[in-house]
């Protein structure tokens, strides 16, 4: 086709990636794969070998049959490092993210709803603080004070929270003006309970996408804390620490570098995908209503 | 365009005059983009003021107190008073913040304590690794994904299209130390084609080196600038203008520098500046992927042993160039969008 003819033809509306009716295979390929961390958050047992067994015999080896994924330069069997280190890879950052949305959800209310000063004060903060570098101060903080994981999640959580507000102060504005609050006001509903009642469970949908989006944000910056060594102790099987650890020797055991990439992008893309997925479905709901 | 519809715009809360010198005047007798440089500059000095004393306060919030943060762990009693003394560490507060501005007024970040030498050369050598590294990123990546973003809209729902978003979510949800030792393994260790560790000597060797460091940084960026690309210049694509110009017969390339792009301008500059400014703490992490003695590197050297002015030179110089990004990208948007010259609003 011409470069015109490109530009003129008024082609219908193209079905969007990860859109229309139907579960579309990579969310499904997702969903499997975040059920299976799952399976090894709750069950560390699976472990095949005790993930902090050091055996210096054991060494740089390669996938065996009774080391699936090789051992990294202390002799510890990286499967079952992987599966051990599942717990701080997925719980902090689902944490990190819930308090982040939560937060979010709260001053993006607020201000939405209560518009006056309220609103001006919570604008001008997300403002400030959308124009730092988060994961650069979260560096320096936890580094100055020594502070551990703790303190690495409140710091994003704090600078983690511009985006999230202005998306959803947005959403809540939009319902606040539709005529259902305003029949609640003319009730005489308090407006707590407005807030609690009728736009938390409006903006709903848009909290949980946000939600899965920053699960994203949270694995990225937290493994990127560990990779640093910042954040969690030495020792632990964090998947970024495993890979600042073993990346020397990746000649040696490709695996023991690799299969902890690998599982920390799938567990990001995963929640990425959903996230979008539900996006797009979201939005679809709000057009066809 | 018609002067009485921007001055009706303009001034949605008065009276709607087309006088625009009586508006200016009334407003101060300067030019919009004027004053709204003037409150920007204002705004940057306040905020670096403001991070010169979080700074400032770096050297009491460290464990073990200023004295033990310059002295370093092992120092004796005898040593840690010493330092009180010549530091003036028993001064209020606010006399000793006052030294530290004015020593920074000459330009003085204090000596490391690893590395024995003034702060502002480690920083000045470092900078040479990381400035090329961060700008050379920046322009490949948001050219790069407005083309893609462009190329990509234009074939709205094709396979091709699929393929990029799907790509997009893939770099920009992959910790970017992964996507460097992935790029590493590939090219530097398989393949054997570029150094991987280090940043060589000099012009060209530097070059050779700097290749994977940017491709990667490249990659993470143009994840971001790509997919809002697409998204925004999707948007203008639809809209009624887009739909009158082809209507008035004029040219594809026309249609998409003169209004596509020209409308996409001031949004696609803010967004490659908030992403450039997120990329900080990734490109630290790009640093030690790759052994790069840049800021990054000496910041988290400078952290693993506790040199506090190490860390207080390096995190000064971010904020700077934070500063220094938002506003060039003002500065930018006034160059590229007549509106905001005249001081409309525009959404951004």
């Amino acid at each position: 086709m011409s470069p015109a003819g490109i530009v003129l033809a008024r082609r219908p509306r193209a079905r969007r990636f990860l859109a229309g009716p139907g579960v579309p295979p990579g969310v499904a390929a997702a969903a499997l794969f975040l059920g299976l961390v799952a399976v090894w958050v709750v069950a560390p047992g699976l472990a095949p070998h005790d993930p902090a067994l050091i055996r210096p015999g054991d060494a740089y080896q390669g996938p065996s049959s009774a080391h699936l994924l090789g051992t990294d330069p202390l002799g510890r069997d990286v499967l079952s490092r992987l599966i051990d280190g599942a717990r701080t890879a997925v719980l902090a950052p689902l944490t990190l993210a819930a308090g982040t949305i939560a937060v979010s959800t709260t001053l993006a209310v607020l201000a939405g709803y209560l518009r006056g000063w309220v609103d001006a004060v919570i604008s001008r903060v997300v403002d400030v603080l959308y124009s730092i570098p988060a994961l650069m101060v979260a560096i320096v903080i936890v580094g100055v004070t020594g502070g551990g994981f703790g303190l690495s999640i409140i710091v994003l959580l704090v600078f983690g929270l511009p985006a999230n507000v202005r998306v959803l102060r947005a959403a809540v504005m939009e319902r606040a003006a539709l005529p259902y609050v305003e029949a609640a006001r003319t009730l005489g509903v308090s407006t707590p309970r407005i807030m609690l009642t009728q736009l938390v469970p409006a903006i709903g949908p848009l909290v949980i996408t946000s939600f899965f989006l920053q699960i994203t944000f949270a694995i990225v910056d937290l493994s990127s804390l560990s990779f640093l060594g910042l954040g969690v102790p030495p020792g632990a099987s964090d998947w970024g620490r495993m890979m600042a650890e073993n990346r020397a020797t990746m000649s040696a055991n490709f695996f023991s570098t690799a299969a902890p990439g690998l599982c920390l992008a799938a567990v990001a893309v995963s929640a990425n995908v959903l996230g979008d997925w539900l996006y797009t479905r979201y939005e679809q709901a709000g057009r066809s209503r | 365009m018609s002067t009485t519809g921007n001055e009706a715009a303009r001034d949605t809360a008065g009276p709607a005059t087309s006088d625009r010198a009586a508006a200016a005047h009334r407003r101060g007798g300067r030019s919009p983009a004027l004053r709204m440089l003037a409150t920007r500059s204002v705004g940057a000095v306040a905020v670096l003021l403001a991070v010169t004393v979080v700074v400032f306060l770096f050297v009491h919030l460290a464990p073990g107190g200023p004295e033990q943060a310059l002295a370093g762990r092992e120092a004796t009693p005898e040593q840690l008073a010493a330092i009180r003394a010549r530091y003036g560490l028993d001064d209020p507060l606010w006399q000793q913040y006052l030294r530290y501005l004015g020593a920074l007024t000459h330009l003085d970040l204090g000596t490391s304590l690893l590395r024995r030498e003034p702060v502002t050369r480690s920083i000045g050598q470092a900078a040479g690794v990381t400035a090329p590294l961060v700008l050379i990123s920046w322009l490949l990546a948001a050219v790069a994904g407005t083309a893609l973003g462009m190329f990509t809209a234009l074939r709205a729902g094709s396979r091709l299209d699929r393929v990029v978003l799907a790509l997009t979510v893939l770099a920009a949800s992959t910790p970017v130390f992964a996507t460097g030792l992935l790029l590493a393994w590939v090219f530097g260790i398989q393949l054997d084609w570029l150094p991987v560790l280090g940043a060589g000597r000099d012009g060209g060797d530097r070059a050779r080196y700097l290749v994977l460091p940017i491709l990667t940084t490249t990659l993470v960026l143009l994840a971001s600038s790509t997919r809002f690309a697409r998204v925004r210049i999707g948007q203008i694509l639809e809209e009624d203008q887009v739909t009158f110009a082809r209507a008035r017969g004029l040219s594809t390339s026309y249609v998409l520098v003169r209004i596509v792009l020209r409308n996409a301008a001031v949004q696609t500059i803010t967004l490659s500046g908030a992403v450039l400014i997120a990329m900080l703490g990734g490109l630290v992490v790009v640093e030690q992927v790759f052994a790069l003695p840049g800021l990054g590197t000496l910041l988290v050297t400078a952290i693993g042993a506790r040199d506090i002015p190490v860390i207080q030179g390096v995190t000064l110089v971010v904020a700077v160039a934070v500063v220094v990004v938002n506003l060039v990208v003002d500065l930018l948007c006034l160059a590229v969008d007549p509106r905001m010259r005249r001081g409309l609003e525009v959404d951004r």
